[in-house]
């Protein structure tokens, strides 16, 4: 698409929005792939439809006020991106986008404090452990409150799993074949410390040694898609720190959205000097999430053979965008499952489409996500399945919600921790 | 503030008192008129037009009956758009107008007694073969766009597809349509007496508005199989199917794409496609009885060899499927190697396609510029694409070679348009290939059917001589 974006923003962020903007051949293909498009059938509302509001307003066309509502609207879900023949980087746009524009938004006090609130608590697992405890005993109070605090109350569960702190090394067991990172994600410590539990569990009975370093912090993720792009600088910054240090073979993440913000690290940095944009490159080439990990290890004959179930099992596997559109890896989680003996693995309709998640989106568009959570779980319901596992903390929390609210039956898991239940025989 | 639409000129603007007219009578759900919103409404997959005034998202015929009436009081001209999928232009507005979006009417029904799907315009194409799927039925169209483009698109320019070769296009599957004039009234016809809605097929927009259809279904063939041939030059691959249908094979799918685009799709989809080769064929053989299938794939194989292709079986439905996303992927792809293109729609007679698809390679090489061809070359309907950079390639170069691949079309007694229609993109080409007389009966017909001119204007018909 023809623009003068390079004219406007003649800096790296600038290049790699016009970048995007120069390859979208507005054919649009990534209509049907688009949940809010699915949703609104409005244009603006499309993947297309949005490359054009932004470009329109790098250019200098269209105020900004009059395209954040749509833009606002984004899941950030890529599912544009694996729809797009052209390979317009979409997600890239969208967060240097969100990067520029944020400071010169107003946002209503109400929405500062819920944006402020939850940057601010997501990094600190110990302040969101207890904000989570207090919202847990608000939760009655939820039907009284606006509906900007609202969501998150609905969302946390009725009861807190207890933590569990991850030595800072835990060692192979048996023969040592390797030394891994696991980033610890924010969220997932609190909501599901089970995750990185399993996690390196079963790491370490394939032969790793489990590196959590302790001074590691939040990915930026959550910062960097919701446009404060000094913190997301900052969090990252202190991450290369942390990693370059640890000396391993690869860091490990069983966030989809954390894994995929690392791997991100270049764009976000693009434009800060050449040294920093190869450390980003170096770190971004490392990062693997887990089921890519175990994949391999799979697909070369490593992987520790799983105990068959006592039972055949039912198993859906619902795609984390930020693990199939964002990374790609649809083929290796689902082949880890069916390596588990007994185990049947099912496709969940409409498997492309968003489940509503998505980082903060719960927080700033309730009234969308509830319907993207709703059709994600009947979806999941009508595969029939005893179990539905993910690759990422948002969904499960998401699906979890939606599966209760219809009152099924169905477990939700993390992929790993099903495998870890297969090595130890609970299946 | 408004008043009623009439013939009164009302003191505001007109884009004001029509956007807020159509919000008192549709309410604002339905009627946009936002700068951010009407931006979105001004272009399709090829070519940017003017912003409209105003734009309407019906959900149903009574919605557009409002819609026109209301256009037609302000004097505004009325552009209909689908998903803007369309390659000619054809959902561009030429002037400032109403544009009537109908992604909001996708109520479809399947009659399985009859073997008749009911779909509003706005129902994706894609959409009714998987709902007519239960009954054991299929609707044949298949346009390389079918998971985002519109029946009411599909009808207005009479789409084609792969399948097209065998089973036929668009207008073949129409039994009836309902269309609302530039009056604003609702017809309902069917294909007797004088088929009207043929007139209304392919007419892009310009006689009138598509509201509903009526699709006939057919039985899905029970046995597919799939071969891709590849050749190291492209005169080669249209020889091959000019000797397999010779031959008497009549594959349901016949599809070619030169070496710029396997190498796009290559980027995208990583199938492992063989780089190096200069064409590509793809082809279905399909039908109930499995050894005719597989005879007639073995005819269009020796024809591949005897033209010096290397042939590869598809071993599984999933390889074949893959191929397919590969083929309908191409046109977008293509956007990986210059961002803008101007794309062509020739259609000429199988007996040529050997010397055309050479001259127009040869008229590629010669420019200096990216040409690419890829098409379903089955029916001779082949898209030469000339990509290019409009900040660093020439525009008058680039229009002058799709020029001249036109005149060899018509050279080797071509048409212009396919299955994209005529839209804005090829207006200019209008005189060259329809001699003045049969250029004056259309616009006899284009008249009699749109008397204020109101309907999609500047588009298929280049302006009437003085
Ligand atoms: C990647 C790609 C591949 C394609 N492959 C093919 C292919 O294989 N075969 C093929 O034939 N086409 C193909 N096309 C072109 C396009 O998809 C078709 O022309 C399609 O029929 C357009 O449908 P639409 O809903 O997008 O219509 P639009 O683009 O929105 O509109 C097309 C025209 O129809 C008019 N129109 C739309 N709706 C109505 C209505 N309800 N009543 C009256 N007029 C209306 C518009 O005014 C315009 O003139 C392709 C396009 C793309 C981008
Ligand atoms: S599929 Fe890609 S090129 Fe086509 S409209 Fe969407 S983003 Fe643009
Ligand atoms: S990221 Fe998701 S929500 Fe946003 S435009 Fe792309 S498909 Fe739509």
């Amino acid at each position: 698409m023809n623009n003068e974006i390079r004219t406007h923003h003649p800096d790296g962020q600038g290049e790699l929005m016009a970048h995007a903007v120069d390859a979208c051949v507005h054919c649009g293909f990534c209509l049907p792939a688009c949940p809010t498009y699915a949703l609104l059938g409005e244009e603006m509302d499309s993947p297309r439809g949005r490359i054009v509001l932004m470009k329109e307003v790098l250019e200098g066309a269209l105020p900004l006020f009059e395209a954040t509502p749509y833009l606002d609207r984004c899941l950030g879900c890529v599912g544009c991106v694996t729809a797009c023949p052209s390979g317009v980087p979409y997600g890239e746009l969208i967060t240097s986008f969100r990067g520029w524009s944020e400071p010169q938004r107003q946002r209503p006090l109400l929405q500062k404090v819920t944006r402020a609130a939850v940057l601010t608590l997501l990094p600190r697992p110990g302040l969101f452990r207890a904000g989570a405890s207090v919202g847990r005993f608000a939760k009655p109070l939820s039907p009284l409150l606006p509906q900007a605090l609202r969501a998150p109350l609905d969302l946390l569960p009725r009861t807190l799993e207890p933590a569990q702190p991850l030595p800072a090394l835990t060692p192979a067991e048996g023969v040592r074949r390797g030394r891994v990172a696991l980033l610890s994600g924010c969220a997932q410590q609190v909501l599901t410390p089970n995750f990185n539990s399993a996690t390196v569990r079963v790491l370490s009975r394939n032969g790793r040694d489990v590196v959590v370093p302790p001074t590691q912090g939040c990915c930026g993720a959550a910062a960097m898609h919701t446009g404060a792009r000094p913190l997301a600088l900052q969090q990252a910054r202190r991450n290369l720190n942390v990693f370059e240090e640890t000396q391993v073979d690869a860091v490990v993440s069983n966030a989809a959205g954390c894994g995929a913000g690392l791997k991100e690290y270049p764009m976000l940095l693009a434009g800060e000097g050449e040294a920093d944009e190869n450390r980003a490159r170096a770190l971004a080439a490392q990062v693997q999430d887990i089921s890519e990990y175990l994949g391999k290890l799979l697909e070369q004959g490593e992987l520790e053979p799983f105990l068959p179930t006592s039972r055949p099992l039912k198993v859906a596997y619902h795609d984390a965008c930020h693990l199939a559109h964002a990374q790609g890896i649809r083929s290796a989680p689902r082949a880890l499952l069916r390596a588990i003996p007994g185990v049947t693995v099912l496709e969940v309709p409409q498997g492309d489409l968003c489940c509503g998640s998505a980082g903060t989106y719960n927080l700033e568009q309730p009234d969308l996500a509830g319907q993207l959570g709703d059709l994600k779980a009947r979806n999941v319901m009508a595969t029939g399945a005893e179990y539905v596992v993910s690759g990422n903390v948002g969904c499960h929390t998401q699906l979890q919600s939606h599966l209760t609210r219809l009152g099924s039956p169905i477990r939700v898991l993390h992929t790993v921790e099903l495998l870890d239940m297969a090595y130890r025989g609970q299946l | 503030m408004s008043t009623r639409a009439g013939s009164k000129a009302p003191s505001a603007p007109p884009v004001f008192s029509l956007a807020a007219e159509l919000t008192r009578l549709l309410g604002p759900r339905k009627v946009l008129s936002n700068l951010s919103e009407r931006l979105n409404y001004r272009y399709d997959a090829i070519a940017f037009g003017e912003t409209p005034l105003c734009v309407v998202l019906p959900d149903s015929t009574a919605d557009v009956v409002i819609a026109v009436k209301a256009a037609r009081a302000a004097g505004m001209p009325i552009v209909g758009r689908g998903a803007a999928s369309g390659l000619s232009g054809g959902a561009a507005p030429t002037e400032p107008g109403l544009v009537i979006s109908f992604t909001r009417m996708t109520q479809l029904s399947i009659d399985p007694v009859l073997r008749e799907a009911i779909a509003q315009a706005g129902v994706i194409t894609l959409s009714v073969t998987e709902a007519a799927k239960p009954f054991g039925l299929i609707y044949p169209p298949d346009p390389a766009s079918f998971r985002t483009s519109t029946i009411g698109g599909n009808l207005a320019e009479n789409a084609g597809g792969p399948l097209c070769f065998k089973y036929g296009v668009t207008g073949d599957y129409v039994q009836g349509l309902e269309f609302v004039d530039a009056d604003g009234e609702v017809h309902s016809l069917t294909r007797d007496a004088y088929d009207l809605a043929g007139l209304l097929i392919g007419s892009e927009g310009t006689l009138g508005l598509i509201t509903q259809a009526t699709l006939r279904l057919t039985t899905p063939p029970q046995f597919t199989r799939t071969l891709m041939a590849h050749f190291a030059e492209v005169g080669q691959c249209a020889e091959a199917v000019s000797a397999a249908i010779a031959a008497g094979a009549v594959p349901s799918k016949l599809e070619f794409m030169d070496r710029a685009c396997t190498n796009a799709i290559e980027d995208y989809l990583h199938l492992g496609l063989p780089r190096e080769a200069e064409a590509l064929l793809l082809v279905d053989t399909d039908g109930n009885d499995l050894e005719t299938v597989e005879e007639e794939r073995a005819l269009v194989e020796a024809a591949c060899r005897n033209a010096g292709g290397t042939v590869r079986r598809a071993e599984s439905d999933a390889e074949a499927a893959q191929l397919w996303q590969a083929r309908r992927s191409v046109s977008p792809a293509l956007g990986r190697i210059r961002p803008q293109r101007m794309n062509e729609d020739i259609v000429v007679p199988r007996s040529v396609l050997p010397e055309v698809v050479r001259e127009i390679r040869a008229l590629g090489d010669a420019s200096g510029l990216h040409l690419v061809q890829f098409g379903h070359i089955g029916d001779g309907n082949l898209h030469p694409n000339i990509l290019f950079d409009p900040r660093t390639e020439s525009l008058e170069a680039v229009h002058e070679l799709a020029h001249e691949v036109a005149r060899v079309a018509i050279r080797h007694g071509g048409v212009l348009s396919g299955e994209h229609g005529i839209g804005s993109m090829k207006l200019a080409f209008m005189r060259e290939a329809v001699d003045a007389g049969t250029l004056a009966a259309l616009w006899r017909v284009k008249h009699a059917l749109d008397p204020h001119g109101a309907l999609n204007p500047g588009k298929v018909l280049p302006a009437e001589e003085a």
